[in-house]
């Protein structure tokens, strides 16, 4: 198993768009990728919309980013990778 | 039939305004306002269970075979930036959360899978509607939307042969749009949140024949799809998750009810009504939804006294064409028979939104532009109606009724456009039939100019529900200042008199529709003002037949002049509740009169 805090960064948040990129990319791998706030408050499986859209992160929350099973080297790299870039929403005005 | 344990979820009772009698229990449809469903719930065989997940599948796979050419369209136009917001619905589409609670749902609880995605559905609108963050709360109108697709994608199929008929509707407000897309046949009762005597909710129920109470704050927001409720209007009561014992007690007093409640009485109308002195009371129906056609016949309507073509809108989605006009039309006429049927034009506006279209938001929409107004904005619109009129007058007898008319100029106006019509349908050989015109008489202004309003067209209608709006500055939906909506306020009883008269002095008819007609004491009022045609909702006919065939109009007379000297609102039912209660004692208990209202 896998652990990472990582922090929200791009300006709209895990909001439709960027949750639903980051269950494309959980959804590719075999192990469970599970996202909780910081605070406790939330949990979500990464490859469901409907509870990744309810963690309401918006940026700035900081996340604790769990993945286990066969592929989750693979799987925490690409989760990260999307996160960290901030979904690639940084020309949006 | 529910495994459930009954006792998870606590008994929660509230008090409403009962606006149509009877008693029922059944299983909550959340009904969100404007949206539109078409479910109910049904008891599955073991052996229907495998077949009913697979069908649910399948609906999944369509829904997402839809979204995915949605998509590719909205790639298409728009760039792919912009098509993302399909991507969340197609994921909410794979979302195994959701697919897994829908089939764990059709299994344990032998639910048909509409039922099944309506309490998934339902369940997640709760919660998202706890999130802070506006814009992810938002995303509940995805999760509304993947429902609709899912619903429709499972309507496709065969379905809905054992259905069970326990739906109580469960609404904010239930509004035209959303009530006209509703098989009717199925639902035992309606509860809503707003709502008063004249709301859309109400006037619905009693023309279906059953319960509902209304004015019942936040039920909305507590009752989910699904839960067992239980409505007695006669105590103005709604008990969710009842409890056994409460389920026992309310089942002892349903007993006792009398069956079909309400529609009892032996002269089912063949003969004319008269009252105890000779006068002759003509009863007609208010129609607008094809369930309530049924109730004409049965309950021996003189004709149709007020067909709200409005409803033809929400029905079809979008702009009903002439030819699906003219079918609706022709049907209303055969229904009236020789008696005819008065078909308004169609009040759209204000309230009654078209399916389908967007309107600017009007900071005052009852007074904005709406009825008339809005047809002539819309002058097409009121051509294809006019054409579709003219043809059907050929085959039965109808009359239009012009919805508030405020000025003469609007009366010329829309008969010229009838009669270009006509000439232009004439000229295309297509026959045509004679139409009179009436003015609905809603408008305080057009009570003032009522004489000179009667020169002018073949007949009034008298729409006493928004002339109590209007005249009173009261709005009918606004629960804040319903106790200000009072029917019997002399000013009311002084504009149907001036209106009644005017017409009797211009020798063309009267005819008094809205819902003031529906109610014993207050028809007996208008039949005191001068009335001689009422028209109301068919289920109210055998109470009102009842009370006005024991009674003589020279006492009602009496009476409604003796209200129409009074000075406030108060008086007149004051002298309403003790006249008819002294004289007719056996007709009227004083449930059935105005209740005194509390004065500041």
């Amino acid at each position: 198993m896998l652990e990472k805090q990582i922090l929200i960064v791009n300006r709209l948040g895990l909001h439709a768009r960027a949750a639903a990129r980051l269950v494309r990319t959980a959804s590719t791998f075999r192990s469970s990728v599970r996202l909780e706030r910081a605070d406790h408050s939330a949990v979500a499986d990464a490859k469901s919309i409907l509870s990744v859209l309810l963690l309401a992160a918006s940026r700035g929350t900081e996340l604790r980013l769990t993945v286990e099973g066969a592929d989750e080297r693979e799987a925490m790299g690409a989760v990260c990778a999307l996160i960290e870039s901030g979904f690639g929403e940084e020309q949006e005005a | 039939m529910s495994k459930r344990a009954k006792n998870e979820k606590r008994e929660m009772r509230w008090r409403g305004v009962a606006v149509s009698e009877g008693m029922a229990t059944g299983r909550v449809l959340r009904i969100h306002t404007g949206g539109r469903q078409n479910i109910y719930r049904a008891m599955l065989e073991a052996s229907e269970i495998k077949r009913e997940v697979r069908r649910f599948q399948a609906a999944v796979r369509l829904s997402r075979r839809q979204l995915l050419a949605i998509k590719r369209r909205a790639e298409n136009a728009l760039g792919a930036e912009h098509a993302y917001i399909f991507d969340a619905q197609l994921l909410m589409l794979e979302d195994r959360k959701l697919l897994d609670e829908v089939e764990e749902y059709i299994r344990q609880e032998c639910a048909n899978a509409e039922w099944a995605v309506k309490v998934a559905s339902d369940k997640l609108l709760a919660v998202y509607a706890k999130i802070k963050d506006d814009y992810l709360r938002e995303r509940s109108a995805d999760i509304e939307d993947v429902t609709h697709r899912l619903l429709i994608a499972l309507s496709g199929e065969a379905q809905s042969r054992h259905l069970t008929e326990d739906a109580i509707l469960v609404a904010e407000e239930l509004l035209p749009s959303a009530a006209a897309e509703l098989d009717f046949s199925h639902v035992r009762a309606i509860a809503s949140d707003a709502g008063g005597w004249t709301s859309h909710t109400a006037i619905i129920a009693r023309g279906l024949g059953i319960p509902a109470i209304v004015g019942l704050r936040e039920l909305y927001r507590h009752a989910r799809t699904g839960d067992e409720i239980m409505i007695d209007a006669g105590q103005g009561e709604v008990v969710l998750h009842p409890a056994d014992e409460t389920v026992v007690h309310f089942k002892a007093a349903r007993k006792l009810l009398p069956a079909g409640a309400g529609a009892n009485g032996s002269n089912n109308g063949r003969e004319p009504l008269l009252t105890t002195d000779g006068v002759e009371i003509v009863l007609r129906a208010n129609i607008e939804l094809p369930a309530e056609y049924a109730g004409v016949q049965l309950y021996g309507a003189r004709g149709i006294g007020l067909f709200r073509s409005e409803f033809l809108f929400s029905q079809r989605g979008g702009v009903p064409s002439e030819d699906e006009q003219y079918a609706a039309y022709t049907e209303v006429a055969a229904l009236a028979g020789a008696d005819g049927a008065k078909v308004r034009l169609f009040d759209l506006g204000g309230d009654k939104h078209l399916a389908g279209e967007d309107f600017e938001s009007e900071r005052n929409p009852a007074l904005g532009l709406r009825a008339i107004r809005f047809s002539f904005r819309h002058e097409e619109m009121l051509r294809t109606q006019s054409r579709a009129l003219l043809r059907a007058a050929a085959r039965g007898r109808i009359d239009v009724v012009l919805p508030m008319i405020s000025d003469v100029s609007e009366v010329r106006r829309a008969r010229r456009i009838i009669e270009e019509e006509r000439a232009s349908l004439q000229t295309q050989g297509q026959e045509t039939g004679e139409l009179k015109i009436g003015a609905m008489i809603e408008v305080p202004a057009a009570v003032l100019l009522a004489d000179k309003l009667a020169g002018e067209v073949d007949f009034f209608s008298l729409g006493t529900n928004d002339l109590v709006q209007y005249l009173l500055a009261v709005d009918r939906g606004n629960d804040a200042v319903a106790g200000w909506f009072r029917t019997l306020h002399p000013a009311v009883l002084q504009s149907i008199e001036r209106t009644i008269k005017a017409a009797a002095d211009a020798r063309i008819p009267a005819i008094v529709c809205g819902e003031m007609a529906a109610t014993p004491a207050y028809a007996l009022i208008l039949v005191g003002l001068g009335a001689r045609v009422l028209s109301m909702t068919a289920s109210a006919m055998p109470r009102v037949r009842q009370t006005l065939a024991r009674v003589d109009a020279v006492s009602a007379s009496e009476i409604a002049a003796a209200c129409l000297q009074c000075a406030t609102a108060s008086d007149a039912e004051e002298i309403v509740r003790l006249q008819l209660g002294t004289r007719w004692p056996h007709l009227f208990s004083p449930e059935n009169l105005p209740a005194p209202k509390r004065e500041e």
